[in-house]
């Protein structure tokens, strides 16, 4: 199916090397979208609107801990036109940046310093898949098993066909699958929303838009299994009705989307008429806000929507739409493979197995493919070991905020976190030891949430900025001897930005600073 | 049917209110049945003529059975929905959203839009103020529109209006986060983009960032609601055929006391024909009122090319010599009258009513004619 050519604007201003006045000029003309439209996609997304840009280095937590700050002031004295960026989804490999729109990984000084002032000369390895465990066993011990051999593409495909929507739908209920990009809704609910739905053109779409901080286990499952990833598309889209496949990768994921388009090439005809459309990012973390991917996709700013309605009643362009995390879709398969009952089983204190990513102070940073609700300890323990004394975790992503060291034995699931006041989210679990400072990492985080709101509300959009110009107010008078109430609005601020943000981002971006002042008091001078 | 306490028929859609029980029009927002029923829900970036988007968050209700507070502009009035604006909930939120409205912009905002939002909700003034970190459009030589980033909220009205009611897509919100400003592409002047000047931008600014720069003639920069002394007159547009009623802004002590126009305000959507929507010509080109240049009397070109003043009597007995003598020398066909749409319907009918009746020729024609 064909739609208006405003979907073609990102990509088109990508192929004319990003933002400029000829580049807007022939985008517009070629699309028929209006020249300011144009330029207003253009300037949203960090990839297309500073051409010039040559080197983009990771400033997430665990890029921070291994030396980001040293890359980027070897890079800047080499004259390489350089910037700090968002989480790269490359934790597990240390120092992560992007070259033009290729990653490398395990970037130090020494790699800058034989690059001299040739950015192409930075001899460091493109992301290869990272550390992965446990391996000792197979496919009917894991849901995916990202260390296993890819499976031929159809055969699920084939047996789905045969049980008929229903059935799979009520296998996927059994299965108790939830989503595993961040909000833990149960999947079935989506399948059984949109196949439902009357609607003769309906479409699913796939959100590989992974940059949640300390999260890079969707970007193992595109690099080591992308099999599992077409073939639950496959029987998705099948099940519910839809013929049209949109997989939205971020745009640094040079290295998953060369992996996806082989196992497209190399599954032949075995999905039929199914079409998968691939669709680069352009740079922006609220993409991977279903609502906002799914602006993306169409051609516009990734701005959220309000909600209701909801994708699987109104989705991309208006049509009932299934939106699915790679890790949720990857475990479709077996699923279909050997049932719902057995995928609950292999949980522990929730239904399945589930991918931990682990980064920051410990032996062996990867990915860890477990039941749900181990503990920290455990988790760490498949992982060689904490690095020094565990201080404080992240137990998913920036956005669940921090967890004091007494809460290493609690379940790492969707309920118990709860619980606590926070979640798990993306499970893009970062470990912080006694050497760092949790009012520098709470600041961190703020900068992040703050570089990387839409700005489409001003609870968010205002909030992000205040809370980190507060913490740095509190962070340069700390030490000062004398009155340091920078903080005094914090409160109030985070309450608005929960109670009045459109989306996600904006509900959860004060988490990092709330839960460090709550836990760590006395670093805040309580 | 009976009719329950408040006057509502049994049978009817209805919901509560703040406790008030009230019929519901088909398709109408929560927001759009307090409008209509009187109560005050403060909302920034909507408009009865755009999409309602949600963006502002300033009309946000609480909703009995909900979650967490829902925009009422985005919210469909529906049989037996309970929403309560007066909660300590919405008060709170309120307060605290216009106070980080307020720590985002200079300490005067023009806007009485936004004014009033604020003193509603009580909002405190006394927060740090962040400096701003929006792009403005300084070098934009047209002579009407002027931006002041610092003063913009990012409602998204002005570009909404642009593409939704002006339809040319002019301007768009730019850039990401606490930078988003509004932008043409990659800042050109207005002038040079597909900008016709209409001023809807202007007219729509819930705090006065999109503003008129000051005449060309005379005046200091008057922002929106900045000056409570004007006088507003009621008026039709005299540049086109169309009809459009505008707001005069009459500073009555101007002029020696005569009153003198100093800008024109639209009249509020809804007001036919034009729907408080109007066009450069309405809006901005004003000046002619107190220009020096205004003719005053009719005037006649003498021998040596200069004019000089006369009398209508004079005037007219002159026009009429010189159509009439084309007349005595080419016949009576050999004058032609040409008017056109942008006169009234009454103005053409006299036109006409002049070549036929009064001249004798059938040559009058018109651009709409066809």
């Amino acid at each position: 199916m064909v739609h208006d050519r405003r979907a073609d604007v990102p990509h088109l201003l990508q192929e004319h090397g990003g933002l400029h006045p000829d580049a807007v000029r022939a985008v517009s003309r070629a699309t028929g979208v209006a020249q300011a439209e144009v330029y207003g996609v253009g300037s949203f997304f960090h990839l297309l609107n500073e051409p010039g840009v040559q080197l983009r280095v990771c400033t997430g937590l665990s890029c921070r801990l291994r030396g980001a700050d040293e890359v980027i002031e070897k890079a800047i004295a080499a004259g390489i036109q350089t910037r700090a960026c968002s989480c790269l989804a490359a934790c597990d490999l240390p120092v992560a940046v992007l070259r033009g729109r290729t990653m490398l990984h395990g970037v130090d000084g020494h790699a800058m310093d034989s690059a001299g002032t040739d950015v192409n000369g930075i001899a460091a390895p493109a992301v290869v898949p990272g550390h992965i465990g446990p391996t000792d066993r197979g496919e009917e011990d894991f849901g995916i098993g990202l260390h296993l051999p890819q499976q031929p593409a159809g055969a699920m495909l084939a047996r789905a066909q045969t049980m008929g929507p229903a059935a799979i739908i009520d296998e996927i209920k059994t299965s108790g699958l939830q989503g595993r990009g961040g909000a833990g809704f149960p999947a079935f609910f989506k399948w059984r929303a949109v196949n439902g739905n009357d609607s003769s053109v309906k479409y699913v779409v796939l959100n590989a838009d992974e940059g949640e901080p300390g999260t890079f286990k969707d970007r193992e499952v595109l690099l080591r299994r992308p099999d599992l990833v077409l073939e639950g598309l496959a029987i998705a889209a099948w099940t519910v009705g839809a013929q049209d496949i949109y997989c939205y990768l971020r745009g640094e994921f040079d290295g998953p989307k060369a992996a996806l388009q082989a196992a497209i090439a190399k599954a032949g005809d075995a999905y039929g008429d199914l079409t998968f459309h691939l669709h680069d990012g352009q740079g922006a973390y609220i993409c991977g806000e279903e609502t906002a991917l799914i602006e993306a996709l169409e051609g516009k700013q990734g701005k959220p929507r309000n909600k209701p309605p909801y994708p699987t009643d109104k989705g991309l362009w208006q049509k009932p739409t299934l939106v699915h995390n790679v890790e949720t879709i990857a475990c479709v398969p077996g699923i279909i493979r050997s049932g719902g009952q057995w995928f609950a089983d292999l949980g522990r204190t929730g239904p399945g197995s589930k991918l931990y990513a682990l980064s920051g102070h410990v032996a062996q940073p990867g990915t860890y493919e477990l039941p749900l609700g181990v503990s920290l300890d455990e988790l760490v323990a498949h992982a060689g070991g904490y690095i020094g004394e565990l201080k404080a975790f992240c137990p998913g992503g920036a956005s669940a905020g921090f967890l004091p060291a007494h809460e290493r034995t609690r379940p790492l699931d969707f309920k118990a976190l709860r619980e606590v006041d926070t979640f798990l989210g993306s499970a893009g679990v970062v470990v912080l030891n006694e050497s760092v400072d949790m009012a520098w990492a709470a600041r961190e985080l703020l900068a992040f949430f703050e570089a990387e709101t839409c700005g489409q509300c001003a609870p968010c959009r205002i909030g992000t900025r205040m809370l980190r110009v507060k913490a740095d107010q509190w962070l340069t008078a700390r030490g000062g001897g004398g009155e340091n109430d920078a903080l005094g609005l914090v409160d109030d601020i985070a309450w608005e930005m929960f109670e009045g943000s459109i989306c996600g981002l904006g509900h959860a971006a004060a988490a990092p600073l709330t839960s460090a002042m709550k836990y760590f008091p006395e670093e805040f001078g309580a | 049917m009976s009719n329950d306490n408040q006057g509502n028929e049994a049978g009817t859609p209805k919901l509560k209110l703040d406790g008030v029980q009230h019929a519901i029009q088909p398709g109408e927002s929560v927001l759009a049945l307090a409008k209509r029923t009187g109560t005050y829900i403060p909302s920034l970036c909507d408009d009865p003529r755009l999409d309602s988007v949600g963006a502002c968050r300033t009309c946000l209700v609480e909703v009995e059975g909900g979650g967490r507070l829902t925009p009422s502009c985005k919210l469909e009035a529906t049989d037996g929905l309970v929403v309560r604006t007066d909660t300590e909930r919405v008060g709170r939120h309120r307060k605290t959203l216009m106070a980080m409205y307020l720590a985002d912009l200079p300490d005067d905002v023009p806007g009485e839009e936004l004014q009033l939002a604020a003193q509603f909700a009580g909002a405190p003034t006394d927060w740090e103020k962040l400096e701003p970190d929006r792009a403005s459009r300084p070098g934009d030589t047209n002579p009407y529109i002027d931006f002041a980033a610092e003063l913009c909220i990012a409602c998204g009205r002005c570009t909404r209006y642009c593409d939704e009611v002006e339809g040319v897509s002019a301007i768009t919100l730019a850039d990401r986060g606490a930078k988003v400003t509004v932008s043409t592409d990659h800042a050109i002047s207005l002038l040079d983009s597909t900008c016709e000047l209409c001023g809807g931008c202007v007219d729509v600014c819930p705090t006065g960032a999109m503003r008129e720069k000051p005449p060309l003639s005379s005046a200091p920069m008057l922002a929106r609601g900045a000056a409570p002394k004007l006088d507003r007159v009621r008026t039709t547009c005299n540049y086109c055929g169309v009809g459009c009623q505008m707001d005069l802004r009459v500073d009555p002590a101007g002029n020696d006391g005569r009153g003198k126009v100093v800008r024109v305000d639209s009249p509020p959507p809804g007001t036919k024909p034009n729907d408080g929507n109007l066009c450069v010509k309405g809006r901005f080109a004003t000046e002619f009122i107190d220009h020096e240049d205004r003719l005053k009397q009719p005037m006649i070109r003498g021998i040596d090319g200069r004019f000089r003043g006369a009398s209508w009597d004079e005037a007219i007995k002159y026009a009429v010599a010189g159509l009439k003598g084309v007349q005595d020398r080419h016949g009576h066909d050999g004058l032609g009258f040409i008017s056109s749409s942008r006169c009234t319907g009454e103005e053409n009918y006299l036109v006409q009513k002049l070549a036929r009746a009064a001249f004798y020729t059938n040559n009058v024609h018109q651009c709409a004619a066809t």
